[in-house]
């Protein structure tokens, strides 16, 4: 891998040829080969029309929720501060955004209010984990419990019904043929995935998340990278929170319960590690989100046991933590 | 601590014994901060409840904390010894709960006697930890994402096998259960036990300090000779069968329960792991100040409805104590370190 060239010959141009065979044999190699598999088994078993519109229609709007929070939430762990917080957050961003528009305010300003919430939230998890130099596991873990307990505190009965037409649209909607909001979300990869490997901010991300004592060294705000980041997750999943209000209509209090671990999931599988910070592309996160909504798609249409997607996706994620390891991944001990 | 000594404008440094005695006594000295802390903020829940609601004080009360505290203290524990052996944390301790106390429900159905269903759940939560145990020690992967899989697959599994599980009405241990021994609930005393047990073997046995060895610093405890892998493994192993005791109990008291029963524990048992001291880069902690840390997380449920407040509020303290806690613990660590 790159880590053995020396920086000098980095920047060497290589044919094309080379430069595919190089992709291929990292993470997103891996997943992409992986997703191939499924596809070719969701090919095999269910046949055509599993490639049929209608089905990509209902897989892309399951997916691309999670996609956006997902990319949002992986500049957290690729700064090395993994963010629990984040299915929790969508559920209350969802709560307040759904409770005040009820109340008939504008759906515009309610909207940055939630974000506003999102912003604080980071800002408090950045505040414990960076300035107080917590363990950002332990500390997210228990923004993730007292932010269920206020969803829960919040909504008691059943919680109001907010149709907003235009959100409507967006998530549910279709342009050319694919699910608008998938697109909105493959759009957001993309940039991500350029910010991350080509601009100078980007690699600072990835410096203070592989060795944050060097990152410091070499004249990186390693606070200011890792407040920012922690910020990022808190908004991406309060966006999450109004994007799912504006596809469900309403928002329970358990909504979004159990979303970071599908997210953590689906980003190991596709690359990132939770445990140590600076690896990972969102295009590989893109590709495990794929691999298990593809998989979930594929027991859904055979009436499966939803129970048995959990057990797939375990499988995978040891699989891929184990092939990162051979080569040459973190070890414990 | 050790850099004072290196000073010259400081008297105290010249005497040589000086350094040596702050050392020891350092340790003990923040357990028993810890104990104080944690001691002083439960005494003002408890007074706080009481100036509201009188009738607070009184046996309903005691009975309602320390029947939280049973499986809870005893799941603590599984956890604590994880976290001191630098195990970092054990996510799947929900799944042993629940895996445990079916191994032990399923013995008493098919009409085995009472020893043997426990020994059934003790033996299950066992044979999962050595599961994590041998994943983590022979595939050298961070526990926690292991345990996250293991989680969840193991969920998984469950929920395919059974949808709920009773006990026998008429069995021992449910009339175990619903008993009291002086006063407590049955269930209050293996918890007790077990606390002061690996307690007083974490500080007196060779097996304790082994295992505060390896969670302080594995390489230097390997470099003198500790078999880190079997060390690893047999903690793996023993935290398990302590999480089925927790899980035998658990079946005593709750006359069904689904593979799901078990995750309301997770949070709690990690804040009470870690609002004792005991850091997730392990090598420390006391489990009699986790005693103290349960018994004050289990009294927030009983406060919160004295209170009046709808349950979800006991989420919203347990949470916010929880990144106090650790945030103290941090403020605490980057002071030492520097």
């Amino acid at each position: 891998m790159t880590t053995l060239a020396s920086p000098l010959f980095e920047d060497r141009p290589q044919s094309f040829r080379h430069r595919t065979l190089h992709s291929f044999n990292g993470p997103v190699g891996s997943i992409t080969a992986t997703l191939a598999v499924t596809l070719l088994v969701g090919l095999l078993w269910v046949g055509p029309e599993f490639f049929a519109p209608s089905n990509i229609q209902i897989v892309g709007v399951s997916v691309a929720i999670p996609l956006i929070v997902a990319v949002l939430a992986s500049f957290a762990l690729l700064a090395g501060v993994v963010d629990l917080s984040i299915g929790s957050m969508v559920g209350f961003g969802a709560v307040i955004f759904n409770q005040l528009v009820a109340t008939g305010l504008n759906p515009w300003l309610v909207a940055a209010i939630t974000i506003g919430v999102g912003v604080v939230v980071g800002l408090t998890n950045a505040f414990v984990i960076v300035y107080f130099g917590a363990e950002p596991l332990a500390v997210t873990l228990g923004m993730l419990t007292l932010l269920r307990g206020l969803s829960q505190a919040i909504v008691v009965s059943a919680p109001p019904t907010t149709l907003i037409d235009p959100l409507y649209n967006v998530t549910q909607g279709a342009l050319l043929g694919f699910p608008t909001l998938l697109l909105i979300g493959i759009g957001i990869t993309l940039v991500a995935a350029g910010f991350i490997g080509k601009t100078r901010v980007g690699r600072k991300v990835q410096a203070v998340g592989g060795d944050h004592r060097a990152a410091a060294r070499a004249g990186i705000s390693v606070t200011k990278v890792r407040v920012i980041a922690l910020v990022i997750s808190a908004v991406g999943a309060s966006i999450g929170g109004i994007l799912y209000v504006g596809q469900l209509g309403s928002a329970s209090n358990i909504l979004g319960t159990g979303l970071e671990f599908q997210i953590y999931a689906a980003l190991m599988i596709g690359g990132y590690s939770i445990t140590r910070g600076g690896v990972g592309n969102p295009l590989g996160g893109l590709l495990g989100l794929l691999v298990v909504a593809g998989i979930t798609n594929i027991l859904n249409i055979q009436f499966f046991d939803p129970d048995y997607l959990d057990l797939i996706v375990a499988l995978i994620l040891l699989a891929a933590v184990l092939v990162d390891r051979f080569r040459g991944g973190d070890e414990f001990e | 601590m050790t850099t004072s000594h290196l000073t010259p404008t400081d008297p105290v440094a010249t005497k040589p014994d000086k350094p040596h005695i702050s050392i020891t006594d350092g340790r003990t000295f923040t357990s028993f901060r810890d104990a104080i802390s944690i001691t002083g903020v439960w005494v003002l829940l408890l007074a706080a409840t009481l100036i509201a609601r009188p009738d607070f004080l009184s046996n309903q009360t005691l009975l309602a904390v320390t029947f939280t505290m049973s499986i809870s203290g005893v799941l603590a524990v599984a956890q604590a010894l994880i976290v001191i052996s630098g195990g970092l944390l054990d996510l799947s301790l929900p799944v042993s709960l629940t895996l445990s106390a079916w191994a032990t429900v399923s013995a008493l159905n098919a009409g085995l006697p009472t020893v043997l269903a426990i020994l059934a759940g003790l033996g299950a939560g066992a044979c999962w930890g050595l599961l994590n145990g041998a994943i983590v020690v022979f595939g050298k992967l961070n526990p926690i994402i292991v345990t996250l899989a293991t989680g969840f697959g193991g969920l998984a599994i469950m929920l395919i096998l059974f949808k709920s599980a009773q006990i026998p009405s008429t069995s021992a241990l449910r009339a175990y259960g619903l008993g009291r021994f002086l006063g407590l609930p049955n269930i209050f005393w293996p918890m007790v036990i077990t606390i002061i047990l690996f307690g007083l073997a974490l500080t007196y046995t060779r097996w304790g300090r082994r295992l505060i060895a390896i969670g302080g610093n594995a390489r230097a405890a390997k470099a003198r000779g500790l078999n880190l892998r079997r060390i690893r493994l047999a903690t793996f192993t023993g935290s398990g069968a302590v999480a089925g005791l927790a899980g035998v109990l658990f079946s005593a008291v709750n006359p069904s329960f689904t593979p799901a029963s078990g995750t309301g524990f997770q949070l709690i048992v990690i804040g009470a792991v870690i609002l004792a001291g005991i850091s997730l880069s392990g090598g420390k902690g006391n489990l009699l100040v986790l005693l103290l840390s349960v018994g004050f997380l289990a009294t927030i449920p009983t406060s919160i409805a004295f209170f009046g407040l709808p349950p979800a509020w006991s989420l919203v303290f347990q949470g916010a104590l929880l990144i106090i806690a650790v945030g103290i613990d941090g403020a605490r660590l980057k002071r030492t370190s520097r």
